[in-house]
């Protein structure tokens, strides 16, 4: 699947991936009585006062907005739990820690719409935008290393809105050394030119953050 | 030849090299400028741009000469410090320039010279294209060959977006044609009295 706002690149902007992460599931403890939503994704509910269910972000968004229920925050978003990734990521130079697919998208939306139910706000909010920062700061210098011969890039626990800011300049960027190293462009010397023929296939991929 | 439809490939093939003439030819005297009958001469040296150059060197009738941008002294200067260099007042098209080039004059370095130079610059453009979301460095820019700058866009360009959604904003748009008034009595139907 790719983004509809650019044909040529098909990347997504970030309000396509912000409309991705509203698939997450989300705990809401609901205010009202409600019968069972039965949709195409599956069934959600059925809705009682103070049993808490799970339904797909979108779905709490537009309940907490009509004051139907509260937002319960994932387990992720306490401050300890936050205060260790944060260590975590500042700690390993090489390694990204694994925190859910959509955590930017996700956190955004909350503050937006569910600021009240969210304990400790602010200093949730400065975690995750620390976390974001150190995290990309690694992503530039692993990609940094990219060279000639780098053919692939393997990134491991990237976030979707990581990898999409990273994707316009990374595919170019990968195109170009490509095609800088093409065989008629840089001439190999016999031995290992006759090597490189029998694991043509198999081409050099570089872990951009080796575990 | 390169893909028919992209515009800077087509763009790149103006770029004109210095070519000598194999063989004399009638005729053609204002590819020469400096001629004063309406022929080249034999071992005339002439600035073609590269898709003419290209079909003569394929008819054995003029040599490529490797143009002034793979120089030596361009090579020095790479090597002292590649993201400084300007590159693009040498050839908006250095790279792609240099791929096609580099068959045609039977020069092995240059294919390792282009490589060697993007790679040493990318680094540069990496660390500032990012960083330079909202406040860009105009000098840097003017600096970059076309592919270079394209890259460098395609990263500010994706961060810009980023912090602009993160900032939020009006996260609805109204499309433009739900705001405009309807006025009564335009078209073909004349308001009725």
């Amino acid at each position: 699947m790719a983004g509809q706002s650019d044909p040529d690149l098909s990347i997504f902007t970030a309000p396509e991936v912000e409309f991705l992460a509203e698939d997450e599931l989300v705990e809401i403890v609901p205010n009202m009585r409600m019968e069972a939503l039965h949709m195409i994704c599956g069934d959600f509910g059925p809705f009682m006062p103070q049993i808490a269910v799970k339904v797909p972000l979108w779905l709490a968004v537009a309940l907490k907005k009509r004051g139907k229920c509260a937002i319960r925050p994932p387990e992720w978003m306490s401050v300890e739990r936050l205060t260790q990734v944060c260590e975590a990521e500042r700690e390993s130079p090489r390694e990204f820690q694994p925190l859910p697919f959509h955590y930017i998208e996700i956190s955004r939306l909350l503050f937006d719409h569910a600021h009240d139910d969210i304990p400790n706000l602010y200093m949730v909010r400065s975690l995750i935008e620390d976390i974001r920062n150190v995290r990309f700061h690694k992503v530039e210098t692993g990609l940094e290393t990219i060279s000639g011969r780098t053919h692939a890039v393997k990134l491991k626990n990237l976030s979707a809105m990581e990898v999409n800011i990273v994707r316009p300049f990374v595919v170019r960027a990968l195109q170009a050394f490509y095609k800088h190293d093409s065989p008629e462009m840089i001439q190999q010397p016999e031995a290992s030119a006759s090597k490189r023929s029998q694991v043509v296939d198999r081409v050099p991929r570089r872990d951009l953050r080796p575990r | 030849m390169g893909h028919y439809y992209n515009i800077d490939d087509i763009i790149m093939e103006e770029e004109p090299i210095l070519v000598s003439f194999q063989v004399g030819a009638n005729g053609v005297g204002l590819l020469d400028p400096s001629s004063e009958t309406n022929s080249v001469e034999k071992g005339a040296k002439v600035d073609l741009p590269f898709w003419l150059a290209h079909e003569l060197f394929l008819r054995q009738a003029a040599s490529v000469n490797v143009p002034s941008c793979y120089s030596q002294k361009t090579r020095k200067e790479i090597q002292a410090d590649a993201a400084c260099v300007d590159l693009r007042s040498r050839s908006p098209y250095f790279y792609e320039l240099g791929c096609k080039v580099a068959p045609l004059v039977g020069d092995k370095t240059i294919g390792s010279f282009l490589r060697h130079a993007f790679a040493s610059r990318y680094k540069e453009a990496l660390s500032k294209a990012h960083g330079a979301a909202l406040a860009k460095p105009p000098k840097y820019l003017t600096y970059l060959t076309k592919e270079e700058s394209s890259l460098f866009e395609a990263a500010r360009t994706s961060m810009e977006a980023f912090k602009k959604w993160q900032a939020g904003g009006s996260r609805l748009e109204r499309a433009s044609i739900l705001g405009r008034k309807r006025k009564p009595g335009i078209g073909t139907h004349p308001s009725s009295p």
